[in-house]
């Protein structure tokens, strides 16, 4: 059984990758870099899908981080979508760094304010 | 290059790469002991013995005799025209890898096409097609064709690791124990169809079979599985380990028998394995797996249970498509779980299944099983499951109930139709944790699922349990990349609970490093805010975090 899964979709030039299972210390490198392989240069953006991600924690605040790092090199921007109360947001909140990264609650929200 | 003919009393037919082609040679050897190992290649004990028994030990006679480092027999298959690895000595890996040679080409396929010996003095010159004979450092091979009244059935060669001119004695020898090999191969395979298509049901089956039962804390799964005693049938069972601490337990049974049933068998727990995994629950697996079965070019038909265990809260949900009801081993008595079975897999269109939630508490189990282990002729087949409630309600664990069934259930002589059963126990949750555990951040996800059980079963809300399982989970996590490489290093949790009050202790036989660079600071950060009180004790020893935090805070 794997632990985590990445589906990746493209809406016109923006890739919506949608993360499923529990992220930690384990697979988080192994998911950063099928993430960042993955995206094409064409893609203007990257929506980090983590509603359904049930378990996340400083490994995976990192791998946010790092993505972040690497599309910015490429001139590509990163908007995640982290609805209020799931397991993603406790992470962060917890971390301390809610205040400090922008989430959308939804990919359409996400979606919206890209276009 | 062979150079080997003449002195060696061999007469060469004509050169190619590297071989030299023998002609046969009559059995005229004097000296004694050459006679006592043929009659010991000929020894009529070799006949009481099976095919695989008999190869077996006609190889090692035939090693023993030419002192040779590997002896192996391939087989001639008509149908592809090729030759088969068949049983070896010393390149077992012949014959585990199913090396097949075409007639014709090689050393062995020119030795079936011409129906010759050939020897090959250097390999590294020779015209070899099979690479593990090379690969083994092979050096000279001598090889002769196996032929039963005038067909070929086969080739038996001998190699050695260094260089040997192998001689006229040695080739006779070889013939000898071809002439004794061939007749006992021919015979052997002269089975009859029915017990071929039987034998290769039963490996098909077996193959299809899972080889391990998942090993997921905090559950104990066992299985048994029998096939009938004169024709294989299409039983099948499997566990799967699904997302969120979740337990897949299916099991099946096609009508039919034979290769076609255990070959449909293997499909249909692929698909159901396959639609479960993609997160569908039991009614709509097994729908899925219906309408699989109704695309099916030949019409099929089977029976299916398919439950969901929630780990974490002992919550079964389970559908039947005309299966046997599953059983739940309480304490005190056994359920039979109240599922509407819906018709069988592949019997009517656009079937709609239903699914029923039970609990399955710590220590108690579910029982899945198919009908071959209940059915008894002119026995109504509910008598036949208050039997085997009878005989499961006292087992205390999974592997017991498998084999107190299977002991009290199965006939003299062996089962008339399939059987199989699966148990799953839902193991007691400890009122502390004692975990000992590997440093390697795999241990992580099973770690925080043992702890989540835990802490429900301790009172635990959602909001305690999200949050205090991170914490631990950041405090493993730090002990294991500070873990001492590259010696395999352990780390310890301990969790306890005193008047609502959760306690966790995680040592580990490293130094504590003060976390470095946002990454790790974000990890202690993330333990401070979650619990009530954190302690960080270095010592030389080792690194002990304690943390506590009241419930419902």
């Amino acid at each position: 059984m794997r632990l985590a899964d990445v589906q990746l979709t493209a809406a016109g030039r923006v890739v919506v990758a949608r993360l499923t299972g529990e992220l930690d210390l384990s697979n988080t490198a192994n998911i950063g870099g099928a993430l960042a392989e993955n995206v094409p240069n064409s893609a203007l953006a990257v929506i980090l899908d983590l509603t359904d991600i049930e378990y996340l924690d400083s490994a995976g605040i990192s791998l946010i981080y790092e993505l972040r790092e690497k599309l910015r090199a490429r001139g590509q921007s990163l908007r995640l979508v982290i609805p209020s109360g799931s397991p993603a947001n406790d992470a962060l909140r917890l971390a301390g760094v809610s205040g400090h990264v922008v989430t959308a609650e939804t990919v359409q929200a996400a979606l919206a304010e890209l276009s | 290059m062979a150079t080997g003919g003449e002195k060696h009393g061999f007469r060469r037919h004509r050169p190619r790469a590297g071989q030299t082609v023998l002609s046969p040679v009559a059995v005229s050897l004097a000296p004694s002991e050459q006679i006592r190992s043929l009659a010991w290649l000929s020894d009529p004990a070799l006949s009481e013995l099976g095919l695989e028994e008999f190869l077996d030990e006609l190889l090692v006679r035939v090693r023993d005799v030419l002192a040779v480092d590997t002896v192996a027999i391939l087989l001639y298959d008509p149908e592809t025209d090729q030759l088969v690895a068949r049983a070896a000595k010393g390149i077992e890996e012949e014959v585990e890898r199913g090396v097949r040679v075409p007639v014709g080409q090689g050393f062995a396929g020119r030795i079936a096409a011409e129906r010759v010996a050939i020897f090959i003095e250097d390999v590294d010159h020779a015209d070899i097609l099979n690479p593990i004979l090379r690969d083994k450092g092979i050096h000279s091979l001598l090889g002769v064709p196996l032929i039963v009244e005038g067909d070929l059935i086969g080739v038996l060669h001998v190699g050695s690791l260094t260089a040997r001119m192998f001689d006229e004695r040695d080739l006779a020898m070889l013939q000898a124990a071809a002439a004794r090999a061939a007749p006992g191969i021919e015979r052997a395979r002269l089975v009859s169809a029915f017990e071929r298509e039987h034998r290769v049901a039963m490996v098909l089956q077996r193959s299809l079979l899972p080889k391990r039962l998942v090993e997921l804390t905090g559950v104990a799964a066992a299985a048994r599985y029998l096939p009938a005693t004169d024709e294989v049938g299409g039983d099948w069972y499997d566990i799967f380990e699904l997302p969120r601490g979740r337990l897949g337990v299916a099991i099946g049974d096609v009508v039919g028998h034979g290769v076609r049933a255990a070959a449909l068998m293997g499909q249909l727990r692929t698909a159901l394995h396959a639609y479960a995994a993609e997160g569908h629950g039991p009614a709509r697996t097994l729908e899925l797996v219906d309408r699989f079965v109704q695309a099916m070019p030949e019409p099929a038909m089977a029976t299916a249970a398919y439950g969901v265990l929630n780990t974490d809260t002992g919550l079964l949900t389970v559908a039947s498509a005309g299966h046997p009801p599953p059983l739940v081993v309480r304490r005190d008595g056994v359920d039979v779980v109240d599922v509407r079975p819906a018709p069988p897999l592949g019997a009517i269109p656009y079937g709609s299944c239903t699914e029923v939630e039970v609990i399955v508490g710590p220590g108690e189990m579910v029982i899945l099983y198919t009908d071959g282990l209940v059915e008894r002729p002119a026995v109504p087949l509910s008598d036949s499951i208050d039997l085997l409630r009878g005989i499961v309600g006292g087992g205390h664990s999974a592997e017991e109930i498998c084999r107190v069934a299977f002991d009290q259930l199965i006939p003299e002589g062996g089962p008339r139709d399939d059987v199989a059963i699966v148990a799953v126990e839902n193991a007691e949750i400890p009122a502390e944790l004692h975990m000992r555990l590997a440093a390697d951040p795999r241990v992580l996800a099973d770690t925080r699922r043992v702890l989540r059980r835990w802490l429900r079963a301790g009172g635990a809300g959602d909001q305690d349990t999200v949050e205090i399982t991170l914490a631990v989970s950041e405090a493993c996590t730090n002990a294991i990349e500070h873990a001492y490489s590259p010696a395999p290093a352990h780390l310890q949790l301990h969790a306890s609970m005193v008047d609502g009050q959760a306690r966790f202790v995680v040592s580990d036989a490293g130094s504590w490093r003060m976390p470095r660079g946002t990454n790790r600071g974000r990890g202690l950060k993330i333990i401070e805010a979650a619990m009530d009180e954190v302690a960080v004790d270095t010592a030389p020893s080792g690194t002990q975090i304690v943390m506590t935090r009241r419930l419902g805070r």
